[in-house]
């Protein structure tokens, strides 16, 4: 595989690749985290002159939105856009795009080894910058920092795939080495084959990555056992989504609940002075809003399979529940039936709109 | 509580067979369990996921979907579908650790109406050893 | 006053005979459709399943029935014989004896009661005399028509004056001792003979020991044995002792490819039927032990051969070549099979049950009847048609199809009966109709915005349903409910006072939706629908309670739960009626003209059929002469002249007014739907044109294999059989002697890559063989096989061959013949060919004149462009999938186009013939309607709540939806849409609905089955 090897840390190389490709034209556009000047808030970034890219921080481990989400319908503007997106918002783009909710036609997909992003509070309290020294230790030495994301200690999925470029950002780092970039595509190949650094052949060393590849199935096993133990059975769903309040903003900030309007938000949905006459006539009792379960139940059914478990809906819940460590476990089992991996590969067909003659001989 | 439980199934049965089929089972006057609550639907493809979800939480004891047997499909490829969504639904069930054997898919033809008995009756009994269904006693779903 | 002559008479209402009438029906035609039995349906209803595809046979032939029943074109006469059929072609009066029935059908309920009473227990004819039935009764239980009929050569009263059970016990006074048998004339202008075959009667065959050992039975037999609903409810049992057998021996042949009995024709259909059978009763039983004794297998259909792969490699189904001589039978009832191998070896087996294979013959009495019509029989009995003109009899104006004119299996009648109907349209005067013309417009009630007024029915059915379920207490429940204007209960809601009642009570109280709890809706919601149609509310604003065959009588014994679950099930369908809405039928115009793609013999004799019926025909070609395949075929085995008929036929394509050929032309892009469709054409010299039509036919051919095998193409001497039948035609032959001429089969067919048999190379083969013989006398034939699949009445051309002294040796796919030049530097050198002899268990060797290969029929490359244009189906092997193997064998699912020829699957010119006329005559439904109307139940999208997706692109088989990808969301083809909701419930954001199944009404169905909460939960 391609590769350039910039004499400078990632985040300073990874600034330089940006430059090189919005300054020689290659893009019209760099799509990354930035920090907001002066006021340690962090956004999502569209850049089209080169002057603000110094404000850009396309490493940090913050996501104030899944990327994927804004970049649909910019994808689709016919302009050239280079996107830094982490490997879960990479997959979870690749999910829409077969979706029909962008395309990866116009786009430089740039994406990194990660080390996992701070939760959004850790975030809302500006104290990013100052976590960042300590993030940046531990990373680099293929461990888990405590105060990322739930869902980021257990994911697996941090080396990105099939991004057009690559930078290496997590792991353990042998001192001096530098930024490493890996070129995976022709497209990549060509935009960058002015770009300054040191051009050769290289592949990402996965030894690197073992120790925290190990650390993270751990920390999954742990999630998910826990997750099992209390959210069991009709009761264990009682406890943990009892606390819902319905405010469905775990589905808006879903990068797979691509409709324009939730179903379950829907007038399908939203009964009229007999039903709930008809409910209460024979239950005597009825929370409101109604279809709490259903709707994270249907929500399973629509998604799961596809869910990259980039920990967005647990961070927006106002009254805490997991719903990123459930719809990722349950996603895991839904997605294995059907031997889909989300976000692996663009022409690999969604399960639900495929069938095989043959399968499922148990059923029926 | 001493009342009897008298399980109640929720049955989607496709029109081509395996609705045609229950039908034959009381042409033939195959006698089989009163828990079974038919109720056609044009092709098993039409039953939306959250319809088995929707039945299920709305206290059914068991949730049957019948469909004619794979390749036999009225339209065409309907119930291919039908197994890949059921199997997902299944999964999510299980994965929650909810009772996954209130779902049912059968493939019943439409001249198979012995086998429409038979099933009605095993499922019920199946049914019946489970007990109910505990979301008849929530109100928070 | 109708034009009478604008009708058409269709004999024998079996599969053929029911899609006759059904072509017939849709193209405006009169149909009356005459059956001898109690019930149309003919053999299909008997069988369990069907090869390849293990379809349910009932499953599949149902909706066909019911379709046939009611179409207001189509008259049934049952029970009833054709005697006469006197006029000329055009203009025929037919005399048609309808036997007495002695049960009023318009009476009859099908209750049943009548049967369970009669003292009288007789045969069952249905399921092969492996139950009885009663001398009033059903033919089957999903006879159609349902109603009773009584049998007067066993009925106590009829016969001997005593009785009368059926008539105290009737409760609609429906039984009329006094009923007389019928004799009427109806006056036609053509008619189609389908009176199908009857199943051999191995009574003769004393080897075999049939009625004398209990354990032997005929594969009919046995088919009821599998079926869920035959004797033995599928469970398949021996009747010497009612245990399950373990082994069972099929022993084929039995009745066919027999000279001895003067049936030296090949069933065609019973290899697939045993491997079937095999198959299914392996599935029934894993640990059962399947064998099936044969000469040759013949699996020559397309996919057979996979099928018969699956048997033997999957399933394990043992296939032994040998020739079973003669079945004893040891004490407790098991067989044993003596048979000899291909080496002469004798073996002795035991087996728990022998099905024996029976052939297909003609029809008890087909003599008698071509005596009376004036047709000829060939010598086996079958009605003669000759090659060219397949579906035709002797007699102009009397069509053949189905078995009656040879072996056929399910979708080969099919073929011929749609076949049939393009000869018997061209003797109509057929104007193109309209579909809701002659029925009674009726101005519709706005219902729209009025607040559902319900009106329930119960029906008690006699005792059906009220014997069981209290009938008062459901109709009295149903007045509580919301919405529910009126409710009584009614002693038969299908009979012509109820329905006028029904009408009434619409009337006086304002209803605008109206649920009748009673029978099926599978039989019973198409009446009720006219009904209140009549009253002037949209039919779909009627629902139907299923509190009979799904509940009194399922649950008999249980009269409370029965009541309880009539209760919910009015309740739920009240809920669903609440909130059904008027559905329209919208009309879809249809182009009259027709674009026919391919100009081989397929593609001319659609484009004929259609343009005899007065369509305008594009008939495509890419080549710049017409005919394909056919140019390079100068025999028939049965003497006819393949080159003259092909003259003619040009000639008639060329001055046909109606007929438009393009030749050197290429499709470009086709757009549209059915009715519609637009089609962008480059000619030769690149002008480019755009044609408008009605329908597509698709007859793009095949090709012989090019094949790199057994030297061909490096030796002079190693030719195909299409050069070598052009060689026999020309009498070119190579210099020196012709001596030794060997024959191989099955080239580059039946193997990887090409799992499928090329069908007519055997029986190709043995022609050429023929002919090489009557212009070579001295040659010596080898010929290397794998299977002769010389099938239906090639069989005997095959045997003389045999007779003549060739010399067969069959080789196996490890086992090829080997080939080497005799002078390897001399490309005129002759071929050394190494034979294995399976007989002798040795190699033969011959240093061949001629080596004449039968390389496999590929089908054309061009078909993927032509399939993703017009969005349809090929199969692994890259030919067209129809819409379905069995019973749509022309259709896709895609409505409007149609497929026939060798793009089809591999097969001979009377095959082509037959599948290019059902083409054109499926065509010809669609084309002789100026329009037709959309399902009524189809898929709407909501646009604003539509993310475009294409979840339900994917889903859907008819390619009725696609995304619009300018405005990025889902469109629906009305036209296209068959409603099964499949991409409903693909659509995550609840876009989609399915009119008359809207996720709101099926809600508002299990809402209403909502289960009270157990007391005291809070």
């Amino acid at each position: 595989m391609s590769s350039i090897t910039i004499e400078k840390s990632a985040s300073k190389g990874i600034n330089d690749l940006l430059r090189h490709l919005l300054s020689t034209g290659k893009v019209d556009a760099v799509l990354a985290m930035r920090m907001m000047p002066d006021t340690g808030a962090w956004d999502l970034a569209l850049v089209t002159d080169v002057k603000n890219l110094k404000e850009l921080k396309p490493l940090a481990p913050v996501m104030t939105v899944n990327a994927s989400q804004v970049l649909s319908n910019l994808s689709l503007s016919g302009k050239k856009i280079a996107a830094v997106l982490k490997p879960c918002e990479l997959r979870a783009f690749v999910e829409r795009v077969k979706r029909e909710q962008g395309s990866l036609e116009n786009l430089f997909t740039i994406s990194h080894t990660c080390g996992g992003v701070f939760p959004l509070d850790l975030v809302a309290e500006g104290k990013v910058d100052r976590l960042l020294p300590k993030y940046e230790k531990v990373v680099s030495a293929g461990e888990i920092p405590s105060n990322i994301r739930d869902t980021c200690k257990a994911c697996e999925h941090f080396i990105p795939m099939n991004a057009d470029i690559m930078v290496s950002a997590a792991g353990e780092c042998k001192p001096g080495e530098g930024c490493m970039i890996y070129l995976n595509s022709d497209k990549a190949r060509e935009a960058l084959s002015e770009c300054t650094g040191e051009h050769g052949s290289a592949v990402l060393d996965s030894t690197s990555l073992e120790k925290l590849a190990t650390a993270r199935a751990r920390e999954r096993e742990k999630l998910f056992s826990s997750i099992e133990k209390d959210c069991s059975g009709l009761d264990g769903l009682v406890n943990i989504f009892g606390k819902c309040v319905g405010c469905h903003g775990c589905s808006r900030v879903c990068p797979i609940c691509y409709c324009t309007l939730c179903d379950f938000e829907s007038i399908n949905f939203d009964y009229n002075l007999p039903y709930f006459e008809e409910h209460l006539a024979r239950k005597g009792a009825l929370r409101l809003p109604p279809d709490t379960m259903l709707f994270h139940m249907g929500r399973l059914t629509h998604m799961s399979f596809s869910c990259v478990g980039c920990g967005m809906c647990s961070d927006v819940c106002p009254v805490g529940i997991p719903v990123a460590a459930v719809f990722s476990r349950t996603g895991e089992s839904t997605a294995s039936i059907f031997d889909y991996l989300p976000g692996r590969d663009v022409t690999e067909e969604i399960p639900v709109m495929i069938f095989k003659e043959e399968e499922f001989p148990e059923l029926g | 509580m001493n009342k009897e439980f008298k399980p109640r199934i929720t049955s989607f049965l496709c029109k081509w067979c395996s609705y045609t089929g229950a039908d034959l089972a009381g042409t033939s006057r195959l006698q089989y369990s009163t828990s079974i609550i038919p109720l056609q639907v044009m092709c098993s493809s039409r039953v939306d996921p959250v319809f088995l979800l929707k039945a299920y939480l709305s206290g059914s004891d068991g949730v049957l979907l019948g469909g004619c047997h794979p390749g036999d499909c009225h339209y065409e490829t309907g119930n291919y579908h039908t197994r890949r969504r059921f199997a997902l639904v299944k999964e999510v069930f299980e994965s929650l650790g909810l009772e996954s054997e209130r779902l049912k898919l059968s493939w019943i033809s439409a001249s198979e109406g012995p086998k429409f008995a038979r099933v009605a009756n095993e499922y019920t009994e199946e049914i019946r050893k489970l007990g109910e269904n505990p979301t008849r006693k929530s109100i928070f779903l | 006053m109708k034009n009478k002559k604008n009708s058409v008479l269709v004999l024998g209402a079996g599969i053929a005979g029911i899609q006759a009438s059904l072509d017939l029906a849709e193209m405006g035609v009169e149909v009356h459709l005459i059956e001898g039995t109690p019930t149309i349906g003919g053999r299909m209803p008997q069988l369990d399943k069907t090869f390849p595809t293990n379809d349910c046979s009932m499953c599949i032939l149902s909706p066909k029935m019911s379709e046939c029943a009611r179409h207001s074109l189509i008259t049934i006469h049952i029970m009833s014989n054709l005697e006469e059929v006197s006029g000329t072609p055009g203009d025929f009066v037919c005399r048609v004896i309808e036997r007495a029935k002695y049960v009023d059908p318009v009476k009859c309920v099908s209750c049943g009661l009548c049967e369970a009473k009669c003292p009288v227990k007789i045969d069952d004819e249905f399921d092969m005399g492996l139950r009885k039935t009663k001398a009033i009764s059903r033919y089957f239980l999903q006879s159609i028509p349902s109603e009773y009929t009584i049998n007067p050569n066993y009925c106590l009263f009829l016969t001997k004056g005593v009785c009368k059970l059926c008539e105290k016990v009737c409760p609609t006074g429906a039984i009329n001792y006094q009923d007389k048998d019928r004799e009427i004339d109806i006056n036609v202008g053509a008619v189609i003979l389908a009176t199908g075959i009857d199943p051999f009667d191995p009574i003769g065959f004393g080897q075999f020991g049939y009625h004398r050992y209990s354990n032997v039975v005929t594969s009919l037999e046995f088919e009821r044995m599998l079926s869920a609903s035959g004797p033995f409810g599928g469970h398949v049992v021996r009747a010497s002792d009612e245990k399950p057998p373990k082994k069972i021996a099929f022993i084929q042949c039995v009745g066919s490819r027999d000279e001895s009995i003067d049936k030296n024709y090949c069933s065609s259909a019973c290899c697939m039927f045993a491997i079937k059978q095999s198959i299914i009763a392996k599935e029934h039983s894993k640990e059962l032990d399947a064998s099936i004794f044969y000469m040759d297998i013949r699996a020559f259909g397309k996919d057979f051969d996979k099928y018969y792969d699956k048997a033997e490699n999957h399933y394990g189904v043992n296939f032994i070549r040998s020739k079973v001589a003669d079945i004893v039978e040891l004490p407790g009832g098991s067989l044993e099979l003596r048979y000899t191998f291909e080496n002469g070896d004798i073996q002795l087996e035991v087996f728990d049950l022998v099905v024996l294979s029976i052939g297909l013959q003609p029809r008890k009495g087909s003599r008698k009847l071509s005596e009376d019509l004036d047709i000829r029989l060939n010598k086996y009995g079958f009605c003669h048609s000759d090659t060219f003109h397949p579906l035709e009899t002797t007699r102009p104006g009397i069509f053949v199809c189905g078995a009656m004119n040879g072996p056929k299996d399910i979708p080969e009648s099919v073929v011929s009966a749609s076949g049939a109907v393009a000869g018997a349209v061209k003797l109509l005067k057929l104007e193109r109709h309209d579909v809701s013309k002659g029925e009674e417009e009726v101005i519709e009630k706005d219902v729209i915005g009025e607040r559902p007024r319900v009106g329930v029915f119960v029906c008690h059915c006699g005792i059906n349903i009220a014997g069981v379920v209290d009938v008062k207490n459901v109709a009295e429940m149903a007045k509580g409910l919301k919405n529910v204007e009126h409710s009584e209960d009614v002693m038969y809601a299908c009979s012509t006072d109820c329905l006028e009642m029904i009408k009434e009570r619409i009337e006086e109280h304002d209803l605008n939706r109206v649920v009748v709890a009673a029978c099926t809706p599978r039989t019973h919601e198409p009446l009720f629908r006219d009904t209140i149609s009549g009253a002037g509310l949209n039919p779909y604003l009627f629902e139907m309670a299923n509190i009979r065959d799904q509940c009194s009588w399922a649950h008999m014994n249980e009269p409370e739960k029965a009541t309880a679950k009539s209760r919910d099930l009015v309740e739920m369908a009240v809920g669903k009626a609440r909130n059904l809405t008027p559905l329209k039928r919208l009309p879809i115009s249809i182009d009259p003209e027709a674009l026919v793609i391919g100009g081989g013999l397929a593609g001319m004799t659609s484009a004929l059929a259609i343009a005899d019926a007065g369509h305008d025909v594009y008939l495509v070609e890419k080549e710049s002469v017409l005919g394909g395949n056919m140019r390079d075929i100068f025999f028939n085995l049965d003497g006819s002249d393949p080159q003259q008929f092909l003259a003619e036929t040009i000639e008639r394509i060329e001055n046909h007014p109606g007929i438009r050929v393009l030749m050197d032309s290429n499709i470009g892009e086709i757009a549209g739907f059915v009715g519609n469709f637009r089609t962008m054409l480059t000619n030769g010299s690149g002008e480019q044109e755009e044609l408008t039509h009605g329908v597509v036919v698709v007859a793009t051919g095949g090709s012989e294999h090019k094949t790199s095998e057994y030297l061909y193409g490096r030796s002079s001497r190693v030719i195909t059989q299409k050069e070598f039948e052009r060689m026999l035609h020309e009498e070119k032959f190579p210099p020196g002697k012709l001596r030794e001429v060997v024959f191989v089969q099955c080239v580059g067919s039946r193997e990887e890559g090409r799992m499928y048999c090329s069908r007519v190379c055997c029986s190709k083969s043995v022609k050429n063989a023929r002919q090489l013989q009557s212009k070579k006398a001295k040659a010596n034939i080898y010929f290397a096989y794998r299977d002769i699949r010389t099938y239906g009445f090639s069989e005997q051309y095959y045997s003389d061959l045999r007779n003549s002294g060739a010399l067969f040796f069959r080789y196996t796919p490890g086992n090829k013949p080997e080939v080497e030049m005799v002078h390897p530097d001399d490309p005129d050198s002759r071929i050394r060919v190494t034979l294995f002899d399976p007989v002798l268990e040795k190699d033969v060797v011959v240093d061949a004149d001629l080596l004449v290969l039968a390389p496999a029929i590929d089908p054309p490359e061009e078909n993927l462009k032509l399939a993703k244009m017009l969005k349809i189906p090929l199969n692994s092997d890259g030919l067209f999938l129809e819409a379905h193997v069995k019973l749509r064998p022309v259709d896709f699912a895609t409505d409007g186009i149609f497929v026939c020829g060798l793009a089809h699957s591999p097969k001979d010119m009377s095959e082509s013939i037959a599948q290019a006329k059902a083409a054109g005559s499926r065509a010809l439904t669609f084309l002789k309607k100026n329009s037709i109307l959309a399902e009524g139940t189809i898929a709407q999208v909501r646009k604003d709540r539509c993310s475009g997706c294409g979840y339900c692109e994917d889903v859907c088989a008819y390619a009725a939806i696609e995304i619009d990808m300018e405005e990025g969301i889902a469109v629906i083809n009305d036209a296209l849409c068959k409603g099964c909701g499949a991409c409903v419930a693909s659509c995550r954001c609840g876009a989609l609905d399915l009119r008359g199944f809207t996720n709101e009404q099926l809600f508002s169905v299990f809402d209403s089955l909502e289960i009270e909460a157990v007391e005291g939960i809070l």
